[in-house]
C-alpha cells in the first residue's frame, strides 16, 4: 500500500507528445481514474508507473521510492491488461500461481492464496481449465485475479471491461467496486468510459492531449467541469453547448433569441452549457424557447427530445410518461442553477455570478 | 427424389443449369482437376515406389503387377554402397544443426521481434539476402577455406555449412511465431515479477512452440536433403545420403532399383516430420491468450 506521485513526467516519442509535464498525487488507497478519448495519454501514464514505457522526463514515486530506474518486476504493483494478458498454455491455477511462484513463494503458501484469489472473484470450479475454455467474462476475472492473489502497493487496470459485452460491463463494475472498496488499494484505472470513471472513482483525471484537464470527485467533474472539454466529455447525452452571446445580462442565441438571464459580462461571443437533465419540456409558450422536435425517442426510463434550436440540435430529457410527435412545438426551460458559460476561443470556463 | 434425369432440352438449359445445380457441377469439376494434378505431381514418386520394390530387369517394364523383392533394400546397406554410414552421417549432420540452429535462431528472433534495434529491417533483409547467392558462386572458397581449416570431410564442416544455410530461414519462421504472441502476455508476466529471461523459459517458449517444432523440422528437412555442398566438401569419411544416390550411377548404367530403394530410405523421415508438421499447425497454440 502506497500513494504514487508523478513530478513533471513527460513522454514524447519523437515530436509526438504522448505526455505533457504532468504531475500527479494519487493518495494512498485512492481509486483513480484517468480518463479522456483514445490517444490522450491515459495508457502512457499508467504504462509509465508499471515500468512498461519509460519517461522522457519527470519523476515516479511509489510510496518512498522513485522507481524511474526499476524495472516493472521491481515495483511491487499489479495490473491488469484490456486484453487480460492470460498465458494460454498454464491452466487457470498456474496463471493465478505465476506471480506467486515466480517471486519466490514457498510452495505451500501458493495454493491457499491462489484458491483464496479464486474465490474472491468465484473462479475455483474453473481452476483446472485453460484460458481458451473460459469465457470473456471468466477470462476477464482470472486476469484480476492473478492481480489480487498478492498484495501489491499499486492496482493498475487499463480498460479492462472495454472487451466485455454491455451487460456482463455492468455487473463487473459492480464487483470492481465491491472489490477494491475491499481491498483498499491504492488504484489506478484507465477508461474511456464516463460510466466506470463515475461509478468506480474516488477522484477522476480527465486528460486530453496529454494534459490532465481537470482532476477531482466524480461530483465534481460532473457538476462543476472545469472547461469546455470535460463538460462536453462527461455525461450521456453530452452537454448541449449552445452558440451565442451575452448581451446585458441575457443569454442570446446566434439566431437572435433572448433564452435566459445570466449573470455575466456582456461578451460577442460565448457558448452555453446545459445538460439534458438541466431543461425541462413544457407545452409551447410555457418554457424559456418554444422549439420543434427534430426527433422523439423513448428509452424506457426517460424519453430524449432531440429539439431544432435555431441551426443546432439540442437534447433535453423528459419525462418517462411523455408522449410527443415528431414536428410538434414545445417549449423549453432551463434550470438557472446549472448553466455554464464557456469562452467559444480556449474554451475556458466562465464562472458565473460569484460560482 | 423423383426427379426426372432426362438430358434437358437445349430450351430449358439455361434453367436447369442455375444456382445449387451450377455450384455443384463446378465443385465437381474443381475436385477432378485437382486429383488430375496431383496425380501428375505424384507420377515421380509413385514410379520410384514401384521400382523399389522390382528387380533390375524389371525396373524398365512400366508393369502396375509384379511380385515385389525386399532385394534392393539389402543391397543398399551392402557394400560398395555402404548407406548405413551415410544414413549415420546425414542423421549426425541435420540432428546437429538443429540443435545449434534453434537456440540461437530464436535468441535472435526474440531480439527482431521484440527491441527496436537500429537498421532492424536492412539486417533482417541481409540475412535472408544470404540465401540469394547461389551455392555455386561460392563453393570454390569454401572448399579452399576448408581444406586450409582442416574441415574438408568432416561432419562438423557440413555442419557449420548447414548451420549457415538453415539459420536465416529458421530466424525468419521463428520471428513470425514470436511476433504472434500478444505483446500485452509478456508485459503481464514482467509486471508479475518476471526478469526478461523468466518471461522468455516461462512464457515465449512454451507459447512459440509450435513455431520451434515446425522451424525445427524444416532446418531438418533442409540439412537432410542438402547436397551441392556436401557434395563438394566431402568424399568418404562424411558423404551424406543425396552424395550416396550417386553412387548408384555404376559402369552398367542407371541402377533405378537400388536408386530408388534409397531414395525411399531418404523420403521416409520426411514423411514423417510432414505428418508432425501438419499436427503442429493446427494447434492454435494462442488461442485464448486475449480476448
Amino acid at each position: 500500500m502506497a500513494e504514487i506521485r508523478l513530478n513533471n513526467l513527460t513522454k514524447r516519442w519523437g515530436d509526438f507528445v504522448g505526455v505533457d509535464d504532468q504531475s500527479l498525487h494519487i493518495k494512498d488507497e485512492e481509486f483513480l481514474v484517468l480518463l479522456g478519448p483514445s490517444g490522450c495519454g491515459k495508457t502512457t501514464t499508467m504504462r509509465m508507473i508499471a515500468g512498461l514505457e519509460d519517461p522522457t522526463a519527470g519523476e515516479i514515486w511509489i510510496g518512498d521510492r522513485m522507481v524511474n530506474d526499476d524495472l516493472p518486476k521491481d515495483r511491487d504493483v499489479a495490473m491488469v491488461f484490456q486484453n487480460y494478458g492470460l498465458y494460454p498454455h498454464m491452466t487457470i491455477f498456474d496463471n493465478i500461481a505465476y506471480p506467486l511462484k515466480v517471486r519466490g513463494t514457498p510452495k505451500a503458501d501458493i495454493e491457499p492464496r491462489v484458491k483464496k484469489a479464486a474465490e474472491q472473484v468465484e473462479l475455483t470450479e474453473f481452476l483446472h481449465r485453460k484460458p481458451k475454455a473460459l469465457s470473456g467474462g471468466q477470462r476477464q476475472r482470472v486476469a484480476l485475479a492473478r492481480a489480487i492473489v498478492r498484495t501489491p502497493k499499486v492496482f493498475l487496470m487499463d480498460e479492462p471491461l472495454s472487451n466485455l459485452d454491455a451487460k456482463l460491463r455492468v455487473t463487473m463494475r459492480a464487483e470492481l467496486k465491491h472489490l477494491s472498496r475491499e481491498l483498499q488499494i491504492t488504484t489506478v484505472y484507465v477508461t474511456h468510459d464516463q460510466i466506470e470513471a463515475m461509478t468506480l472513482a474516488d477522484r477522476v483525471a480527465v486528460m486530453k492531449n496529454g494534459v490532465i484537464q481537470q482532476l477531482g470527485t466524480p461530483d465534481d467533474i460532473y457538476n462543476d467541469p472545469a472547461n469546455m472539454f470535460v463538460a462536453g466529455f462527461i455525461g450521456s447525452p453530452a452537454m448541449n453547448l449552445i452558440n451565442g452571446s451575452v448581451q446585458s445580462g441575457m443569454f442570446v442565441t446566434t439566431g437572435g433569441t433572448k433564452l435566459v438571464g445570466i449573470g455575466a459580462p456582456d461578451r460577442e461571443t460565448a457558448i452555453l452549457g446545459v445538460r439534458a437533465d438541466d431543461m425541462s419540456v413544457h407545452d409551447a409558450g410555457q418554457g424559456d424557447i418554444d422549439v420543434s422536435i427534430y426527433a422523439f425517442e423513448n428509452t424506457g426510463e426517460s424519453t430524449l427530445l432531440t429539439v431544432q434550436w435555431g441551426k443546432q440540435r439540442v437534447i433535453a430529457r423528459g419525462d418517462r410518461h411523455l408522449r410527443k410527435e415528431q414536428g410538434e412545438t414545445v417549449g423549453i426551460k432551463l434550470d438557472p442553477d446549472h448553466l455554464y458559460l464557456f469562452d467559444p476561443d480556449s474554451g475556458d470556463r466562465i464562472r458565473l455570478g460569484g460560482k | 427424389m423423383t426427379e426426372q434425369s432426362t438430358v434437358p432440352t437445349t430450351g430449358a438449359n439455361s434453367e436447369f443449369w442455375t444456382g445449387k445445380r451450377k455450384q455443384r457441377l463446378w465443385r465437381a469439376v474443381q475436385t477432378v482437376l485437382i486429383l488430375i494434378a496431383a496425380f501428375i505431381m505424384l507420377i515421380p514418386i509413385i514410379w520410384i515406389f514401384l521400382a523399389a520394390f522390382k528387380s533390375h530387369v524389371e525396373v524398365y517394364q512400366l508393369r502396375l503387377f509384379f511380385t515385389p523383392t525386399f532385394e534392393n533394400f539389402g543391397t543398399v546397406f551392402e557394400e560398395p554402397y555402404d548407406l548405413g554410414a551415410k544414413l549415420f552421417n546425414s542423421t549426425i549432420v541435420a540432428f546437429v544443426t538443429v540443435v545449434f540452429a534453434i537456440p540461437i535462431a530464436t535468441m535472435a528472433a526474440y531480439s527482431f521481434s521484440r527491441f527496436r534495434l537500429k537498421f532492424e529491417t536492412t539486417i533482417l533483409v541481409v540475412i535472408l539476402a544470404t540465401q540469394f547467392v547461389p551455392a555455386v558462386v561460392i563453393i570454390l572458397p569454401f572448399f579452399i577455406m576448408f581444406r586450409d581449416l582442416g574441415l574438408l570431410d568432416t561432419r562438423i564442416g557440413l555442419i557449420m555449412v548447414n548451420l549457415a544455410i538453415v539459420m536465416p530461414f529458421a530466424i525468419w519462421m521463428i520471428k513470425g511465431f514470436i511476433d504472434g504472441i500478444p505483446m500485452d502476455t509478456e508485459e503481464a508476466a514482467m509486471v508479475d515479477g518476471s526478469s526478461r529471461l523468466q518471461v522468455i523459459r516461462n512464457i515465449v517458449l512454451p507459447m512459440a512452440a509450435p513455431g520451434l517444432v515446425t522451424a525445427s523440422i524444416f532446418c531438418f528437412i533442409l540439412a537432410w536433403n542438402e547436397f551441392l555442398f556436401a557434395l563438394f566438401l566431402t568424399n568418404r569419411e562424411a558423404t551424406t545420403l543425396p552424395i550416396g544416390l550417386a553412387l548408384f550411377r555404376g559402369e552398367e548404367g542407371d541402377l533405378w532399383n537400388l536408386l530408388s530403394a534409397a531414395g525411399i530410405i531418404i523420403m521416409l523421415p520426411m514423411f514423417v516430420l510432414a505428418l508432425a508438421i501438419r499436427k503442429y499447425f493446427v494447434q492454435g497454440m494462442t488461442m485464448g491468450a486475449v480476448r
